[in-house]
């Protein structure tokens, strides 16, 4: 398979205050990434994502173990021409304007003026800061720095975008826009890796994942394998019953004005109690099977958190 | 996949978009501002201690208008330079900006040429508001000229200091060894030309004057009171001086590099 991105048992620590102690970060992780696709990169806060998205930035250097992009190491900084990056909680020269901090970035990347008089306004657009090129910076708001930062990642049209958290600090609507980038940027053929602490943003998005617990890597791989297709149980809602007992296996979660919300454990099951619902003159309102969520499977991963 | 290269005309249009924002930084500080304009109100004031001290109007005017100058840029240098990669660090600015294909060397030098291009506008400025007050009173010389240029080299150095200070250590700690840099290297002088003559034991005067080698020596581009009385340098000074300076540059750019090359970003 074409992997964009590598990693291997890579390490970092870091040394305590005044070099006392050492806090290992990184614990040997491995990670895989195809071309095209969307990584997301979990794990809760301390696990070691952005350290190893730093490592991949070239602004941390590992202990030892190697990260590869297109096939050279991280710290070779000719594949960061092919790269996007985003640091989390982006922080910018504050004194320059949207188009200058683009402008300013699309130079380091070795864009001409004429290649950035076109690509700015065309970005601004892209993630929605259209008229606001020439504000300062120090008067955007957070969601509008995390939408300049990701404007920057992009400016060079790379191969591979690296985001740390780039849903970190964005209303609904803007999460919303940010995931439909994500998804034009696959959709582009650009293979996309992010970090990300809101699951439910991951799994909307991903084909790919990597649950990183304490500086080691405990899942990786195709999202849909990992979460399988079984449905775990059907929550049912059923109308018109003033009293129901329901059949063994289910049980009521609620039950309220006529309307009962039972949990059925087997599709076996579920025929009984629908059978039964119906003969006392029930009607059924709704079925909704529950398959494992990634938020079941990142739960399961987490010392204390599984069910 | 194909490998992409980095060229040398990308460092070079790198290395100039990290000056030319260094440059911007500095220009849209209020600081730069209130430093300015306090040095350029000295310079007119140095015209009214010229007009007092009847008989000596140039020596006056010349004196304290290069003085300023002089101390001006100086306090200038160490102000931004002592914040050139540590604040860059501590605001986490540096993260986008390394990020890209861009060598830390060539980000040092990038702040390096940026804040030397903002020492060169301040002088400029100060230098015309000083020939404007000079040629006021008829008093103008050409020789203030190559006053500045030495001011300059002077700044080079002081800039070079300050910005291998900053890849090492705090803001705070930074000015206080720029600063011993800069009064060491306007005092090293009298080592060889006072304290030398003083002692008797051979050994000492070999060990002083071997300490005086390892010191720097800011007055060999100091020629102020030359120019203030009206003296001529001696043949050589000029690419004595320029040679000390690139020297001196050179090794604290590199050491700057060396510093920061392996430093991990946290």
């Amino acid at each position: 398979m074409d992997y964009v991105l590598q990693v291997t048992e890579l390490k970092k620590s870091f040394r305590g205050h005044l070099s006392i102690g050492v806090h290992h970060v990184l614990d040997g992780i491995n990670l895989s990434v195809p071309k095209g696709v969307i990584y997301g990169f979990l794990g809760p806060n301390g696990a070691g994502k952005t350290t190893t998205i730093k490592i991949l930035g070239g602004l941390l250097f590992p202990d030892s173990g190697e990260a590869r992009i297109f096939g050279r190491s991280s710290a070779d900084r000719s594949v960061r021409r092919r790269m996007g990056f985003l640091p989390e909680t982006p922080y910018f020269y504050d004194y320059l304007k949207g188009a200058e901090l683009l402008a300013f970035m699309g130079r380091l990347y070795g864009l001409s003026p004429s290649q950035l008089s076109r690509r700015v306004p065309e970005l601004l657009e892209t993630v929605g800061l259209k008229g606001q090129g020439k504000l300062q910076l120090r008067k955007y708001s957070k969601g509008m720095l995390q939408r300049i930062g990701l404007a920057q990642a992009l400016i060079h049209d790379p191969e591979l975008v690296i985001l740390d958290e780039p849903m970190s600090g964005l209303d609904p609507i803007g999460r919303r826009e940010i995931r439909d980038l994500i998804l034009s940027l696959k959709e582009q053929g650009k293979t996309v890796f992010f970090s990300s602490h809101i699951l439910a943003d991951a799994e909307m998005l991903c084909d790919q994942v990597a649950i990183l617990v304490k500086g080691r890597v405990v899942q990786e791989g195709i999202l849909e394998v990992l979460l399988g297709s079984e449905v775990r149980f059907w929550d049912v809602t059923l109308r018109g019953l003033e009293t129901f007992s329901p059949p063994p296996g289910c049980s009521v979660l609620t039950h309220r004005g006529g309307q009962v919300l039972v949990r059925v454990e087997s599709e076996a099951i579920l025929q009984t109690l629908l059978d039964k619902a119906r003969a006392e003159g029930a009607s059924v309102r709704s079925v909704m099977p529950h398959k494992v969520s990634l938020e079941d499977l990142f739960m399961a991963q987490i010392p204390g958190g599984g069910p | 996949m194909s490998p992409v290269v980095i060229t040398p005309r990308l460092t070079l249009v790198q290395v100039y978009a990290i000056a030319k924002n260094t440059f911007k930084e500095a220009v849209r500080s209020r600081i730069f501002y209130i430093l300015l304009a306090f040095a350029l109100c000295l310079l007119l004031f140095s015209f009214i201690m010229g007009l007092l001290a009847i008989g000596s109007l140039r020596r006056v005017i010349l004196d304290m208008g290069l003085a300023t100058i002089a101390y001006f840029s100086a306090a200038t240098a160490i102000f931004i330079g002592i914040g050139l990669i540590y604040k860059e660090v501590e605001r986490k600015t540096i993260y986008n900006v390394l990020s890209k294909p861009l060598s830390r060397s060539s980000f040092i030098l990038g702040r390096y040429l940026g804040i030397m291009s903002v020492l060169l506008v301040n002088l400029v400025a100060m230098t015309l508001v000083l020939a404007g007050v000079l040629a006021s009173v008829g008093a103008f010389t050409p020789r203030i000229f190559s006053a500045v240029g030495y001011i300059y080299l002077e700044l080079m150095i002081l800039s070079a200091v300050a910005l291998f200070f900053s890849s090492v250590s705090s803001p705070v700690v930074s000015a206080i060894c720029t600063v011993a840099f800069y009064l060491i290297g306007h005092t090293s002088s009298s080592i060889p030309s006072f304290l030398v003559p003083l002692v008797q034991s051979a050994f000492a005067k070999r060990a002083l004057l071997l300490l005086y080698h390892l010191l720097p020596d800011l007055n060999l581009l100091d020629i102020n009171n030359l120019v203030v009385h009206n003296i001529a340098t001696a043949p050589g000074f000029a690419v004595r001086g320029v040679t000390y300076t690139l020297l001196m540059v050179a090794v604290l750019l590199l050491a700057s590099s060396l510093c920061f090359k392996r430093r991990d970003l946290v």
